[in-house]
């Protein structure tokens, strides 16, 4: 891939610059962000980062997929997996 | 010393709006957004190089141009954490700042309502405004087959917009008559009428079926697919899709934000009182004309009678009657499984459990509504629909307690960051 | 006016202490009323902490009756009304710097002269418990403490169906009688041969001449993550202080990180003067998080989601009120637990059931509580008159 990537678990996504992470997630058909600490699946659900349903880990920290913009190189993973450090 | 900035919350119409009069009037505005782009939610821009996909394109082009034009400071991807009673705010995010502003000023625009259904939480539903952002942001048509489903205007507006950009969705299920009511919908104002003919115009043509008085009553997974039962007057239907939009409307949606003695607060926009674009753009204009009279002058802020805002909410109210329908008393059917609380998975059994009129602290502490990140500003409409013994009647303004700060959660890394222009007095009187 | 009905004793109150009043109560075969203006754990019992803890406490009475409630909170939590209410765990107690070392040394003596309910178990540096950041000089470990969130003890005792629960009823009056004790609710009246007023920082509403001040207590929680991470409360030994002593400046912000069964962390708190809980402010969060997540860096990772004030029912001597109102021989009080009150309940319930019951305090306590009795402060008033 040539352009700048996102990566998302071991695969790797291509972005639009300005595409926020759960649109570059969503156009690569991952739907299912991981299982979130009480049984509500992480996904996209309100876009606007009011629900907050659509958490990943980003460098170790959590934060809402629709709210944060793709940067080349990102690593992106499920909300529950990153805190095994 | 510098004057206090005045912090703008939303970087939509109201919000844009208001910053405009603010500092025209000459005072020093600050306006934060948590996303990446000014615009809000009728106004979202595309990425750069694609086609802008809203309908009033040049009324917003306007108003950013004549923001550029004044001394108006940015804060895009920053959240705002909300007020405190010292008239502190904290901004977090690409931003990272404790301040003390002027004059706050709340355009968060509105909050769609979404009521739960079994399936719901699953991946590939999503609100129909989701869809929407997907759609305006990225200028194409979300892919696959999508199923639109619930209640209000905005269903028939993104399925047209979906239809013009060549994916049309597979249905529109509505759960009120909208048609069976041809006089009220005449009395409309006649740019309502023209927008929703042509979106109507738009869907007949690609022959998109609209059920009405229809209901989904259940989304299953099925293998990557979503199976989506759906209840007609005309008997059962299923439909296999890849994604189903939800929306029941729209709500305000000011955060529980409440003024204190220091800071005046205002709420401007959707957020106070959901009239729309025009009424929103009205509402910003003139609140920042108020406020910064009202800054300047020491005057009180009086409330500017606007013809605007009048007719709009004639409007609002007409559709309001368009759109009611009873399907609210659906609450009461659902799965004791289904989940309320998605922020902590509480269930209508877990609020059935509490007992048949649950306290605040018993609905908080032994429910745990309310208790997420989201602090029931989402799910507070659904536990007392859920828990009143007629869920069609408005609930009350907070039903699982007064919200408060923080309006969104707040990064520990970003708030040790943060820098603080607010002079803070130390710890009051620790350890005494 | 209705007249509702008479019972053995009515508790005023459904904080953890009524809570626990009324339990003991029922258990000796007494009919009991319980009587909230609000509901179960309204004021102080549900916006706290819920550590359980001797360290923490202040030497003398407080400490005494502390380690005897720990020990009673184990025997109620094996197989009584706090079974799915107490959880055992360590307690790090954590300091830099001087005031805080020394701080920490006073512990030792302390818990030393107290048995071995708890138990200094290791004394060193950071290293000690992994995930400790390097601005931690002194680190202790502590056994035989726990954990028991007030809302969740409370729905324990209350489960006890011999309980007659009556809220929302605020409590406008009483009114002793030869024959006993009237309480009046506005619209209806409770006969009682007891009344117990365990009403936290309400106290004064119904007894003005008791000196219980508001003592106000910021906590903020994050968002959930892997629980386990942190086995027990990070406390700093500031916050000894802060609770020991009058010193107006600590030398570190006093934080206590405790790790919730969630998943999430609880961070507290602040002692501020006043009774309104919705004065929680974003200065005070910067602070206590910056050192908090010095302490245990893995909060950086983590998220605030909720924030909020208590208000701790204190009283000017720091010592709790417990016993018979001045000039009463039928109503008692239980109040002013200040920072403890989730700590002191099983013990404080229990000897306030005997004491409505007539009969004699355990007789290992009898001495500390005579010191928290309410007479104290009439004799005081008597004295400079
Ligand atoms: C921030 C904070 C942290 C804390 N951390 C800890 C800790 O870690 N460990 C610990 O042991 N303790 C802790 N505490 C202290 C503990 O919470 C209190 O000591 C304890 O809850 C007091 O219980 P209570 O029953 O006396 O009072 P409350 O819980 O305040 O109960 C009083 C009740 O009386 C009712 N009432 C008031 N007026 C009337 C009326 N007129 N009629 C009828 N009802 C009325 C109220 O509605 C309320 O339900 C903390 C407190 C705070 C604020
Ligand atoms: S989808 Fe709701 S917060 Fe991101």
């Amino acid at each position: 891939m040539s352009g700048p990537v996102i990566y998302w678990r071991d695969r790797i996504l291509a972005f639009t610059p300005g595409e926020s992470v759960a649109h570059a997630l969503t156009r690569a058909g991952i739907a299912a962000f991981g299982p979130g600490p009480v049984g509500v699946p992480r996904a996209v659900f309100c876009g606007i980062g009011q629900c907050q349903m659509c958490l990943v880990q980003i460098d170790g920290r959590t934060v809402e997929a629709c709210l944060t913009l793709c940067r080349d190189g990102l690593r992106v993973g499920p909300e529950q997996e990153i805190n095994h450090d | 010393m510098t004057k206090a900035q005045v912090l703008v919350v939303g970087a939509g119409l109201a919000g844009v709006g208001a910053a405009v009069e603010l500092a025209r009037a000459g005072q020093p505005v600050l306006v934060a957004d948590r996303a990446p782009r000014a615009g809000g939610a009728i106004h979202r821009q595309p990425l750069p190089g694609r086609a802008a996909i809203s309908s009033h394109a040049a009324r917003w082009d306007r108003l950013i141009a004549e923001a550029q034009a004044l001394p108006i400071d940015w804060a895009f991807e920053t959240k705002f954490a909300g007020l405190d009673h010292t008239g502190t705010a904290l901004l977090s995010g690409a931003t990272n700042r404790l301040m003390r502003p002027a004059a706050l000023v709340l355009a968060l625009g509105a909050r769609e309502a979404v009521r739960p259904r079994t399936g719901w939480t699953l991946p590939n539903v999503t609100t129909a405004g989701a869809l929407q952002i997907e759609l305006k942001t990225q200028g194409l048509a979300p892919q696959g087959r999508v199923l639109l489903a619930g209640n209000g205007p905005l269903l028939i507006a993104v399925a047209a917009q979906m239809t013009r950009l060549g994916n049309p969705p597979v249905a529109i299920v509505e759960s009120a008559a909208p048609f069976a009511h041809p006089l009220h919908s005449l009395a409309l104002p006649l740019s309502y009428l023209r927008e929703a003919a042509g979106y109507m115009a738009t869907l007949i043509r690609a022959r998109v079926p609209i059920l009405t008085r229809a209901e989904v009553v259940a989304i299953r997974a099925e293998g990557t697919a979503l199976s989506v039962r759906v209840e007609t007057p005309k008997g059962p239907r299923v439909f296999t899709v890849d994604r189903v939009g939800l929306h029941d409307g729209i709500r305000k949606n000011d955060g529980g934000v409440t003024a204190c003695a220091a800071v005046p607060v205002l709420a401007l926009g959707d957020c106070a009182e959901v009239l729309g674009a025009r009424a929103a753009l009205a509402s910003g204009r003139a609140g920042g004309i108020a406020l910064a009279r009202a800054l300047t002058n020491g005057t009180p802020r009086e409330t500017v009678p606007s013809t605007t805002l009048v007719r709009e909410r004639a409007a609002q109210q007409r559709l309001a009657r368009i759109y009611a329908h009873d399907a609210m008393a659906r609450l009461a059917d659902l799965p004791g499984g289904t989940v309320i609380c998605r922020c902590e998975g509480g269930t209508l059994d877990d609020l059935r459990a509490l007992g048949p009129t649950p306290r605040v602290r018993e609905l908080r502490l032994l429910g745990r509504f309310g208790m997420g990140p989201c602090q029931g500003r989402s799910c507070g409409e659904w536990v007392a629909r859920a828990s009143a013994d007629d869920p069609g009647l408005p609930p009350p303004d907070t039903p699982l307690g007064r919200a408060r700060w923080p309006l969104a959660p707040i990064a520990i890394a970003d708030l040790i960051a943060a820098t603080s222009d607010t002079g803070a007095a130390p710890l009051p009187s620790e350890g005494t | 006016m209705d007249d509702l009905g008479r019972y053995d004793a009515i508790v005023l109150g459904a904080g953890v202490i009524g809570a626990s009043t009324a339990w003991h109560l029922v258990q000796a075969g007494l009919s009991v009323a319980l009587v909230d203006a609000e509901g179960p754990a309204a004021a102080a019992s549900g916006a706290s902490d819920g550590a359980v803890s001797v360290a923490s406490k202040k030497p003398g009475p407080l400490a005494r009756l502390a380690t005897a409630s720990l020990l009673y909170t184990r025997n109620l939590a094996a197989d009584g009304p706090l079974m799915h209410g107490y959880h055992p765990r360590p307690t790090y107690i954590f300091g830099s710097g001087p005031a805080e070392g020394a701080a920490i040394d006073a512990l030792i003596a302390k818990l030393d002269a107290l048995g071995d309910a708890v138990r200094l178990r290791r004394d060193g540096a950071a290293d000690l418990l992994p995930g400790t950041g390097a601005s931690v000089e002194r680190l202790v470990e502590l056994t035989g403490e726990g954990h028991m969130p007030g809302y969740v003890a409370v729905a324990g005792y209350l489960r006890d169906p011999r309980i007659v629960k009556i809220w929302p009823a605020r409590v406008r009056g009483l009114e002793e009688t030869d024959a006993g004790v009237i309480v009046d609710l506005g619209t209806r009246r409770l006969h009682a041969s007891r009344v117990i007023a365990a009403l936290g920082v309400s106290t004064t509403t119904l007894f003005p001449q008791m000196p219980v001040i508001p003592r106000a207590g910021q906590l903020f929680v994050t968002d959930r993550g892997a629980p386990g991470a942190l086995p027990g409360a990070l406390t700093s030994a500031a916050y000894l202080l802060a609770k020991t002593t009058d010193m107006t400046a600590l030398p570190r912000p006093p934080v206590v990180i405790d790790p919730l069964s969630t998943g999430q962390y609880l961070i507290g708190s602040t002692r501020e003067d006043h009774a309104d809980p919705g004065r929680v402010d974003f200065a005070t969060l910067q602070k206590l998080m910056t050192r908090a997540a010095e302490t245990w860096p893995a909060l950086r990772n983590r998220r605030v989601i909720r924030a909020f004030a208590g208000v701790r029912a204190a009283v000017s001597d720091g010592l709790p009120i417990v016993g018979l109102a001045p000039g009463s021989t039928r109503v008692t009080l239980a109040t002013g637990f200040e920072g403890d009150g989730i700590c002191l309940s099983a013990v404080i319930g229990r000897e306030v059931a005997r004491m409505a019951a007539d009969e004699a305090p355990t007789p290992a306590l009898s001495g500390d509580l005579a010191a928290l009795a309410p007479t104290r402060f009439t004799a005081l008033q008597e004295g400079a008159a």
